[in-house]
């Protein structure tokens, strides 16, 4: 009836930089549920980023079987991958990756553009996504006059358009400060408790402690998988403070 | 988990709004808005992309106008001394070991005298023609001119209706009157007007004649003045002017034959050709002392000159067209290369390969087709700069715009579409990593 969101079976992914074969992936298995919001975090080189690429259909799995939403997803033409994407997957890069010469609207609209929607309800729904970030007074912006802040939240804003079963927010806070990457974090906290279903890729423990799953990567396989109480980070909390108990925490879990 | 929220509002709304086109479907129009916006973003880089093809196209558009100027320039002008005509004049074989020299005076009045005795209603006019060049006075004034000994007919076969006074008549040669008709530079150096000329005595060769008519301005074509010719009649000519040729038959220069219609002259031709032979004395082709040019076959002869003179340089003008659809092709190519994380971004956003392929194919039509725009418009104000210095009037061929315009819109295609495909098939993992 309600299927998880994502479910990896044996996920292995190969790269053929030479004649050997390179695993970057060699059996990673998890599941998803609806509504939930976990961090998948790893060392570099651990996999982790190829793992996220598959989740994101933007890269295919060489073996194993990946479903999104219940549906078999592992081999799709990569026309299907791009429809589902535009209609299932919300990204957030580090980076922003705002379209530099369109204002945020219209930053918002482009999924909806690529979804097939008429002008007028793509300007509807990305109006109402800006309003949902905050950010309904600088519609009219281009990105190069918004703040670090205000451009990550445009992206969420363009992340939520077509009302994705996944966001999938690659090191979010990574290009912020602590307090706008907290107010980001905020952010997600907010739309989890609305019902989004949240992967957030990070390096940082202090992250993924805000979250109520961490999954570690290493060396293409799941490390540790641990579901824990979320600690909400505030502008209050010390940094150092929190990168420790966090650890803590994820070790006892 | 037992803090979160039942789902509501925004985020949760997976059903997704309802105003929705086919799934996946995108407007060929919205690509062409992004496509527009990439082009005006950066409208100097545009600008001097689309410049080759501006030119390529501004070249044909221009040098066709020039070159079918001319053409209609030079028909109007052989056709303003006359249409339907067929030309004889004396001269040497047409064909044989001979190199043909300057004609010779086989043509006499005589001929002229059976052509007219035919009585072919394929016959509409006979203008025989016999010429000196003379020194004309008038009081102290004195010119140059050629005289031309002919018969009334002239006036309606080489198109010579008199702008003021009167044509000599049928009586006038009869009766081999002193009578003129001056051409208009003649009136003007003489006269200092075409109206004051007439009824005035002139003295060519020291005999009077009486101006009786002036020709209009024809214009200058260059070796062939018309405007400094002295019409008298032919047996005035031949009985006052001429030096006798021995035989006592005068000799022409040339006789013009006007037929009726275009379609009976190849016939009359012919036919004038079997009667000059069987008068001559020649059965042998290669040995007639004179020689029939027809109008049209000259006309055709010079339109096929002419025709491919102007293919000759539209195609040159079509090189530097497809120079242009390479450098658009070179921009494109930068371009894809430059905006490969836009790419990356928009296949993240759901940018379907052939989405980012319609997109830069158009950009790339875009910029070739609006070269192609502004080239006729720059073509045709060309086409009058040039037209003016070669003193033609430029004919803007609509073809030559169409063709040009098509040609500008298949390089963009042609051109546009490899940098295009190369968009198309970027992997979304690399180009949203690349720097």
């Amino acid at each position: 009836m309600n299927p998880d969101v994502v479910t990896l079976e044996a996920v292995r992914k190969a790269y053929r930089l030479t004649d050997q074969p390179f695993w970057a992936l060699k059996g990673v298995s998890f599941t998803v549920p609806r509504g939930e919001m976990m961090a998948l975090m790893g060392p570099s080189g651990s996999g982790k980023t190829t793992l996220m690429n598959i989740i994101g259909l933007l890269d295919s799995p060489t073996d194993g079987r990946y479903r999104l939403n219940g549906d078999d997803v592992s081999h799709l033409s990569e026309f299907e991958r791009a429809v589902l994407r535009n209609e299932t997957i919300g990204f957030v890069f580090q980076a922003f990756h705002l379209l530099p010469k369109l204002t945020a609207l219209e930053n918002v609209e482009t999924p909806l553009t690529y979804g097939g929607y008429g002008r007028r309800a793509r300007r509807l729904r990305a109006m109402e996504m800006l309003e949902r970030v905050g950010l309904a007074d600088k519609a009219g912006s281009v990105p190069s006059t918004l703040s670090g802040g205000q451009r990550q939240r445009v992206a969420v804003a363009r992340a939520l358009a077509t009302s994705p079963a996944l966001l999938l927010a690659d090191e979010p806070t990574g290009n912020l400060d602590t307090r706008t990457g907290n107010e980001i974090l905020e952010l997600f906290h907010d739309l989890n408790a609305e019902g989004a279903t949240i992967i957030i890729v990070t390096h940082e423990a202090e992250i993924a402690e805000q979250t109520s799953r961490t999954v570690h990567v290493r060396d293409g396989l799941v490390e540790s998988d641990a579901r824990h109480r979320p600690q909400r980070g505030g502008a209050t909390a010390t940094p150092t403070l929190r990168r420790g108990e966090g650890r803590d925490r994820e070790r006892t879990a | 988990m037992s803090e979160r929220r039942r789902p509501s509002s925004a985020a949760r709304a997976a059903t997704g709004p309802a105003q929705r086109r086919r799934r996946g479907s995108l407007d060929p129009l919205e690509i062409a808005v992004i496509a527009w916006r990439a082009v005006r973003s950066n409208v100097l880089r545009s600008a001097l992309t689309t410049l080759g093809v501006v030119i390529g196209v501004a070249a044909v558009v221009a040098l066709t106008a020039a070159g079918s100027g001319v053409n209609a320039s030079v028909t109007e002008r052989i056709t303003s001394l006359g249409s339907n005509l067929l030309t004889v004049s004396g001269g040497g074989p047409a064909r044989g070991s001979r190199v043909r020299g300057a004609p010779r005076d086989t043509i006499t009045l005589g001929d002229v005298e059976a052509i007219r005795a035919l009585d072919d209603p394929r016959i509409q006019g006979i203008a025989p023609q016999v010429q000196t060049s003379l020194s004309v006075k008038y009081g102290g004034n004195t010119s140059y001119a050629t005289v031309i000994g002919t018969w009334p007919d002239y006036e309606r076969v080489r198109n010579a209706a008199v702008a003021d006074g009167a044509f000599f008549s049928e009586a006038d040669d009869t009766a081999a009157r002193r009578v003129a008709v001056l051409g208009h530079q003649v009136a003007q150096d003489l006269f200092g007007g075409s109206s004051r000329a007439l009824g005035q005595p002139i003295l060519l060769d020291n005999l009077s004649f009486d101006v009786i008519g002036v020709l209009p301005d024809k214009g200058d074509s260059g070796f062939f003045n018309p405007n400094s010719q002295i019409l008298v009649p032919l047996s005035t000519f031949v009985r006052r002017l001429h030096r006798s040729s021995p035989t006592g038959d005068p000799a022409l220069s040339s006789v013009y034959v006007q037929g009726a219609n275009a379609r009976g002259l190849a016939g009359l031709e012919q036919d004038l050709t079997t009667l000059l032979a069987f008068r001559h004395g020649k059965t042998d082709p290669n040995d007639y002392d004179f020689e029939i040019r027809n109008q049209a076959d000259q006309l055709a002869t010079l339109n096929s000159v002419t025709g491919t003179l102007t293919l000759f340089l539209g195609s040159i003008a079509g090189i530097s067209l497809l120079v242009g659809g390479i450098g658009i092709m070179n921009i494109m190519l930068v371009s894809v290369t430059e905006r490969t994380r836009e790419i990356g971004v928009r296949k993240a956003l759901g940018a379907k390969p052939r989405d980012i392929l319609a997109q830069f194919l158009l950009e790339a039509i875009m910029l070739s087709v609006g070269g192609g725009i502004l080239g006729i418009v720059a073509g045709i104000g060309l086409g009058r700069v040039a037209g003016h210095a070669l003193d033609v009037t430029p004919r803007v061929v609509p073809q030559s715009i169409l063709i040009a315009f098509l040609f500008a819109a298949v390089v963009g295609i042609f051109f546009g579409f490899y940098p295009a495909q190369r968009a198309a098939r970027l992997d979304p993992v690399d180009s949203l990593r690349y720097e």
